[in-house]
């Protein structure tokens, strides 16, 4: 094959990615609406501008975290610390602000640097010392809830009604369509998710570092051959996940105003993870979209959601239903590329 | 490319479906909603005690002919995320134990300006609910200490097992219970670190410390077996929440030290009451969920109907905690059958 042939060839390869991708964004798309469809027959409440405001706000919340673990997963590895970051970060921030008095600025800095070291250590642990990702976050999931407990000695942590300027980042309402009072206004917090998932798509999908980071997910030796830095790929792939996670986790305890070290943040690891694998993300690494990651996050706020204003009565089963609606979702979405690429083979083989 | 085209169309189409099926529904639906009000009851999380209480707020939504829905929510994110819900559901009174009110005052505050909101179980006195249905944990847990003390007249070491250190009704009645074992001035603002020894002045009574679970029963039952590991000689483990008790119980029994050593409940597991009759467990506090469950939806339902006589100039209504030993369990017993419709 020679060179040129091997360029034209790219180009076809490409679109048939982009589809498989893409077809994967539209199966999550399609979830989410049919989910939205039922609940909004079922409840002439879903579609109030307040709910869905409520609803835009929680998603962007879990993007934030999902858009983490996306990264880490697409090279292949899985962060099962997010929720004890999240914990973390939710207490120390208040605890550093209220009971220690440290100013907004150093606070704030503080609780993000921490994160970052934190993603550092991992990056570190997996790349240099080869241990494996699922080991080393899952330590870190007990550590990081246990310092969490033992910094604050199980007390919550609150900012009871101080700090409105800077829990704004996380309660405020942005009036982008008037200031009416029936208006939708755009959660501050959207609009951080927006700019997260713009900066992470653009970075995974037009840039060459995002490139690396597909390649080496999909085949980490072929990757390290072709001259790719696979560790500093794999490295920032941690530090940017668990900066994330102590990002969101600054958002979560902005807006519940308090975190309780026992159960702050208990399993949003595995909200995460799943928002990125409903989006469209491989646990073999090397594909995944942030924009899928994003719906696959708004799909479980939406259910619990559902679930609230739907069947109340059954809130103790709302976990049994989410888990059976994603498992519903990841089958039939199987089974639809499947039947796809056996007829792609099948229109293949008829051609000459 | 058709087939393509085919998978954005399908969703776009139910989306279509969806805004047309919502928009009809939206004048008429809330009219026949309306006749019968909606009341939320809340808890702070799951376990038998709350089931009680479920029991008591279902038995008033039959009496009075209001829909109940009782939320047992995880955690504090996810109760403020249940409340935001009901409110969007409209809902016409909520009647909720705030598992941080100091800091939920935003939510709550929201929710009482939306609908009728009261607290029970555990208060909010900075927001503006409108009044409280519950019992002083204080002096709950003060009942709760004095017990040790009877149960342990020549003094000992104790141990204390709770679910949970950092919400307010598990605060006061874990210092009621310590100030009560050591026999100190009762002073509900005092906030003992969990891991301190703390010694009674007269040097005989000896409080190891506090264990907490996070709810996590497994975890409670460890905590009570590595007690005994590490303090072979302690006389007396206290139970603060309704399953610390029988964990401890069975540790114990495990141990093979049934009735030597001293087991001081809170709550009315079965297996603590049984305890009781049969000598194990020296006695324990009990609130009353069931009431706690009633008088929340009752009155609410007054409320809805703009009876505000049904509020007391305190705001509080208190449905005071009990001493239950070997004189009264079996009237007792028999009692909470009847209510939780066991019998």
């Amino acid at each position: 094959m020679t060179s040129t042939q091997s360029t034209t060839d790219s180009l076809p390869r490409r679109i048939a990615t982009r589809l498989r991708t893409g077809g994967k964004i539209y199966g999550i798309l399609g979830l989410l609406v049919m989910i939205c469809a039922y609940t909004a027959i079922a409840s002439d409440r879903f579609l109030l501008v307040g709910n869905v405001e409520n609803l835009v706000h929680r998603t962007a919340l879990f993007g934030i975290l999902s858009i983490g673990a996306a990264l880490v997963i697409i090279t292949g590895g899985i962060d099962l610390s997010i929720g004890s970051v999240v914990c973390l970060v939710g207490v120390l921030l208040p605890y550093l602000l209220v009971e220690h008095q440290w100013s907004v600025p150093v606070a704030v800095t503080t609780v993000l640097a921490l994160s970052l070291g934190v993603g550092l250590v991992h990056g570190l642990l997996v790349t240099k010392l080869r241990l494996q990702p699922f080991v080393v976050t899952l330590c870190g999931l007990l550590f990081y809830r246990g310092l969490a407990r033992g910094i604050t000695n199980d007390q919550s942590q609150g900012f009871g009604l101080e700090f409105k300027g800077l829990r704004s980042i996380a309660t405020g309402r942005l009036p982008i369509f008037g200031e009416a009072e029936g208006a939708f206004h755009l959660p501050a917090t959207t609009l951080v998710l927006i700019i997260f998932a713009i900066v992470a798509a653009v970075f995974l999908n037009k840039t060459i570092y995002g490139r690396y980071l597909l390649a080496l997910g999909n085949n980490p030796e072929a990757a390290k051959y072709s001259g790719i830095n696979t560790d500093r790929m794999v490295l920032l792939a941690y530090a940017v996940c668990s900066t994330l996670a102590g990002f969101g986790g600054m958002l979560f305890v902005l807006d519940i105003n308090a975190a309780q070290p026992s159960d702050f943040g208990n399993f949003y690891e595995l909200y995460a993870i799943a928002a990125a694998v409903l989006g469209g993300c491989s646990l073999r690494g090397g594909e995944g979209s942030i924009l899928g990651v994003v719906i696959g996050a708004a799909v479980m706020v939406v259910l619990s959601n559902t679930i609230n204003l739907v069947h109340p009565k059954y809130q103790n089963i709302e976990f049994a239903i989410i888990g059976a609606v994603i498992l519903a979702g990841a089958i039939v979405d199987e089974l639809v590329r499947r039947w796809l690429a056996v007829r792609r083979a099948a229109r293949q083989s008829e051609k000459p | 490319m058709a087939r393509w085209t085919s998978i954005l169309v399908f969703p776009l189409l139910l989306a279509l479906v969806a805004g047309c099926g919502s928009q009809p529904q939206a004048g008429d639906a809330s009219q026949p909603a309306d006749v019968v009000p909606k009341l939320a009851f809340i808890s702070n999380g799951v376990a038998d005690f709350w089931t009680i209480a479920e029991q008591g707020a279902t038995k008033a939504g039959k009496d009075l002919g209001v829909d109940v829905t009782v939320v047992m929510p995880n955690g504090m994110t996810d109760q403020t995320r249940k409340v935001e819900d009901l409110l969007t559901r409209g809902i016409d009174g909520i009647a909720i134990s705030p598992i941080d009110s100091e800091n939920q005052i935003d939510i709550l505050n929201k929710a009482a300006s939306e609908t009728i909101l009261i607290t029970h179980d555990s208060d909010a006195p900075n927001s503006n609910r409108v009044m409280y249905i519950g019992m002083d944990n204080y002096l709950a847990g003060l009942m709760c200490g004095e017990l040790v003390r009877k149960g342990l007249p020549d003094g000992g070491k104790v141990m204390i097992l709770i679910g949970r250190a950092d919400q307010d009704n598990a605060k006061g009645r874990r210092q009621g219970c310590i100030d009560g074992i050591l026999g100190r001035d009762p002073d509900s603002s005092r906030n003992d670190p969990l891991g301190e020894v703390l010694t009674s002045e007269d040097g005989k009574y000896i409080v190891l410390g506090t264990l907490t679970d996070q709810f996590d029963r497994a975890k409670g039952k460890a905590n009570a077996e590595d007690t005994l590991t590490r303090h072979p000689d302690i006389a007396a483990m206290v139970g603060l929440f309704t399953y610390n008790p029988p964990l401890a119980m069975e540790a114990i029994d495990r141990a093979g030290k049934l009735g030597k050593i001293k087991v001081i409940a809170f709550d009315e597991a079965d297996a603590v009451l049984q305890g009781i009759k049969d000598g194990t467990v020296v006695g324990t506090v009990v609130q009353d969920p069931y009431e706690y469950g009633y008088q929340s939806i009752r009155v609410l339902n007054e409320l809805v109907k703009e009876n505000t006589a049904v509020v007391p100039p305190s705001k509080f209504i208190d449905i005071p905690a009990r001493v239950i030993d070997q004189s009264n369990v079996d009237a007792f017993w028999e009692d909470l059958k009847e209510k939780t419709g066991r019998k």
